[in-house]
């Protein structure tokens, strides 16, 4: 690709970039948020019009109006957002839109998937209903699906954004093996150490321009962190805190999963004012269900939640907003935002009946305006007015708008689940330091995470989370991460 | 909304040409028809008497709808509604003559309208069944009953056919403007009232808010703290309710009486008003207006031979085109 060139209205998303991936090869295209990776690979797969681009592959030049045209050229797409639908089974998600002839041959098809599958290493319960797969499940269903459209070039959008570390390692030797048999993989990513470790070329770009194209073994970590932030990075320090008052206190906490069985099993949790506590964990082990159990959306089974001296248990999710809870939730677009509603009225989303948001039965129209002025401002998300719908926002963006929304009022206890997903280095310190501010300030802080890393980085202490069970680790070892990862796992 | 591209006028002019075709087919002048339509419908005070008459019901049951759509349900019940609606302001205007029988009336109405959706709010809210099926089936037991209430208890034995007696003068809803063959009900000033009440309500206040979340995002809204089964019941029976008072005002200020199969079917032209109305209430005005103005002007239109089925293409290809035009796939912003 030569000379891209995308506007959105008055943004430049991208300004003359171009970008070169060969095969055999994985290559990574890296960025802050808003930086036009997206934007890039949408362009190429058909599903954007640039203002100007040269696209050739294999030498010859193309054009796509369409993505069904940028398919039969064998590209393949997998975005952020799984395209994956629970209704259906596995095996028609798989050929959902590529489905060999007008009449289905189901058996001939599961032999196909079948053999796709063999060739990956995967397996499939292909008459299964996709709604049962883990996230990992789904990352690789779609995997087949560009299999099954015969894809040369694949391009993944976040691949990692919802995989265990070590589904994502194993997403990435999956990857490795299309790319030893001549495919040319993309990956889209904000993990730097991914890049490092699994990539053979990168490129950065930054405000929609390229900054750097180069093979990973000429560059390292922390040149590819310059490289993307373009200033240095604001590093959040650590006091030791004295044990404060306990402000939530889960005790003997069960939770009923979706399947029926106790995803959370007699948990115990505490948290002092000023903590911030990481609940690490590999994905499906009950992080969900104790989430909406603390937010009061699932029924507890057994055992009871406080907060500050008041018994939340059997209390709606009205009454502990009115607390002070404050929710950073896992799924954006079912839980977080209305993506159709301006920012102003998602700025209010879980205030509207706080003071600044509301008076007695009325909308405080001056005060949500502010309100959401701020929020945007916080961590600079980059939007097209505050009237705008917030669809119109980027991933990362709309994450930057939720975060900020969870820090605007009252707040005293933050739960937040994944509250970097899709943020950038930028993005990621500055809303972990808005948390950590908020926190000096008197209230609390429950991050739930798979990247045990990042918890590492930014939490006072740890507890995992498996199986359902709540650990905590010995004293001393809060943030010992062969320990905390061990229990994890389940080992002791 | 954008602008219109070349597509839409396409699409416009072949749903004229397909009208066209239905008139043509019917071996009518087509120039005779369409002067039929207007003078029908808009042609003097005796035809706009007729089109403001048809706009009173569908500005109200287009609130009713539109207030359920807000919300996320979709109320096909609106005529059963209106029909229990009725019968009961009948009911109270008959047993209270005078103005005592025109408020417990339409208080009755309000009630009987609220009830006839509450089961459906309740099934909706605590069982996952959705309301389009038992409205529905809530529309078939109003019929039936009213049918017997028309044909049994409240009849006039006097008259030929399942009907009450009339009225009581004093139990009218008056007209606003009375002379000569031109009338205007305060019923559509009611009405209209009702549209600018519900928008303020949206778009100003804190419950608003709620309700509209619930209807966007369910998931968000429970989330965000709103009770949405509470949200679901209530806006169910507030529909229920608004519908129930369009079926008193078809009662108190044109009909004057209650009989058997009462609604044409103002609860689904409410329906298609609501649907046409786009995203604001505002829009039920403009959208009852078209439709009543489709209604009476196809009504004189029989009486030069072309079927009243008419209508129902006209409407049928009106709601397509807005449809295509509104709900056309929007084109979202990149990274």
């Amino acid at each position: 690709m030569h000379g891209v060139s995308q506007t959105f209205g008055s943004v430049r998303a991208l300004q003359e970039v171009d970008f070169v991936a060969s095969s055999r090869a994985i290559h990574a295209l890296v960025g802050e948020n808003g930086a036009g990776k997206t934007t890039l690979m949408r362009i190429l797969y058909g599903g954007l019009q640039p203002d100007s681009a040269e696209i050739t592959i294999d030498g010859s030049p193309v054009h796509f109006r369409t993505s069904a045209e940028a398919i039969r050229a064998g590209i393949g797409m997998v975005s952020q957002h799984y395209s994956i639908i629970s209704e259906l089974t596995c095996l028609e998600n798989l050929m959902l839109g590529a489905e060999p002839s007008w009449a289905l041959n189901k058996a001939a098809a599961e032999r196909r998937a079948s053999e796709l599958a063999r060739q990956m290493g995967y397996s499939f319960e292909w008459k299964a209903p996709a709604a049962d797969l883990s996230p990992a499940g789904k990352q690789k269903l779609e995997i087949l699906k560009l299999l099954w459209r015969k894809a040369k070039i694949m391009i993944l959008d976040e691949p990692t954004a919802m995989l265990s570390p070590g589904d994502s390692d194993a997403l990435f030797a999956s990857l490795k093996q299309l790319a030893e048999q001549g495919a040319t993989v993309i990956v889209v990513t904000h993990r730097l150490p991914e890049v490092v470790e699994h990539c053979e070329t990168v490129t950065v770009l930054r405000a929609g321009k390229l900054v750097a194209s180069k093979a990973v073994r000429d560059t390292n970590l922390m040149e590819l962190a310059e490289l993307i932030v373009g200033h240095s990075v604001a590093t959040s320090s650590y006091e030791a805190l004295e044990r404060r008052e306990t402000l939530f206190r889960a005790t003997g906490l069960t939770v009923k999963g979706y399947r029926g069985d106790d995803a959370v099993k007699a948990a115990d949790l505490e948290i002092a004012e000023g903590e911030v506590v990481g609940l690490a964990g590999v994905d499906g082990n009950g992080q969900r269900e104790l989430f909406q159990a603390i937010v009061g959306r699932a029924k507890v089974k057994a055992g009871s939640i406080s907060f500050a001296g008041s018994d939340w248990t059997k209390r709606p999710p009205s009454e502990r907003l009115a607390d002070g809870l404050r929710l950073i939730p896992e799924d954006r677009h079912a839980e977080g935002v209305i993506d159709d509603w301006s920012l102003t009225e998602n700025a209010a989303l879980g205030l509207q009946r706080r003071h600044g948001f509301a008076r007695g039965p009325l909308i405080d129209q001056k005060g949500r305006w502010a309100a959401a002025q701020h929020i945007a401002d916080r961590f600079r998300t980059k939007h097209g007015g505050l009237n705008a719908p917030m669809k119109s926002l980027s991933g990362g963006n709309q994450q930057r708008f939720v975060a900020a929304r969870a820090l605007e009022s009252e707040t005293r206890f933050i739960i937040a689940f994944q509250p970097t997903r899709g943020l950038d280095i930028d993005g990621t310190a500055l809303v972990y330091g808005a948390i950590r501010e908020e926190c000096r300030k008197g209230a609390c802080a429950l991050i739930v995470s798979f990247d045990l890393d990042e918890l590492i980085e930014q939490c006072d202490r740890i507890v995992a989370i498996c199986n359902g069970s709540v650990v905590q680790p010995g004293s001393g070892l809060e943030r010992d991460r062969a320990a905390i990862g061990r229990l994890m796992v389940g080992a002791t | 909304m954008k602008g219109l591209g070349a597509r839409h006028i396409a699409l416009a002019l072949l749903a004229f040409l397909l009208v066209w075709a239905a008139v043509v087919a019917t071996k009518v002048p087509p120039s005779e028809a369409v002067r039929s339509f207007i003078d029908g419908s808009m042609g003097g005070p005796a035809a706009w008497r007729q089109t403001f008459r048809e706009m009173t019901p569908l500005v109200v049951t287009g609130l009713a709808v539109f207030l359920a759509l807000r919300a996320g349900l979709f109320n096909i019940g609106a005529d059963g509604q209106l029909t229990m609606g009725a019968a009961a302001a009948c009911h109270f205007a008959l047993a209270f003559p005078g103005p005592t029988g025109l408020w417990l009336g339409s208080l009755a109405a309000m009630a009987a309208g609220a009830a006839w959706a509450l089961p459906a709010g309740l099934i909706k809210a605590y069982r996952g069944g959705h309301e389009v099926i038992s409205t529905i089936m809530l529309n078939n037991v109003a019929g039936f009953l009213t049918v017997w209430l028309a044909a049994g208890p409240m009849r006039d034995m006097k008259q030929q056919s399942p009907t009450t007696r009339l009225l009581d003068k004093g139990s009218f809803l008056p007209n606003l403007v009375e002379g000569g063959p031109f009338r205007l009900s305060l019923a559509l000033l009611i009405g209209i009232l009702g549209v600018a009440i519900l928008a303020f309500w949206l778009k100003r206040t804190v419950a608003g808010y709620e309700l509209s979340a619930t209807g966007a995002n369910p998931s968000a809204a429970e989330t965000a703290g709103v009770n949405v089964r509470a949200v679901t019941i209530k806006a169910m029976m507030a529909s229920g309710a608004i519908a129930g008072l369009a079926g008193a005002f078809l009662v108190q200020a044109f009909e004057h009486r209650f009989y058997a199969n009462f609604s044409p079917g103002y609860g689904f032209d409410g329906l298609g008003v609501a649907l046409l109305s786009g995203g604001s209430p505002w829009g039920l005005v403009p959208s009852a207006f078209l439709f009543a103005v489709l209604s009476s002007g196809t009504s004189s239109i029989q009486l030069t031979g072309v079927p009243k089925g008419l209508n129902g293409i006209l409407l049928g290809l009106l709601i397509m085109v807005f449809a295509s035009v509104r709900y056309r796939r929007s084109r979202t912003v990149g990274d």
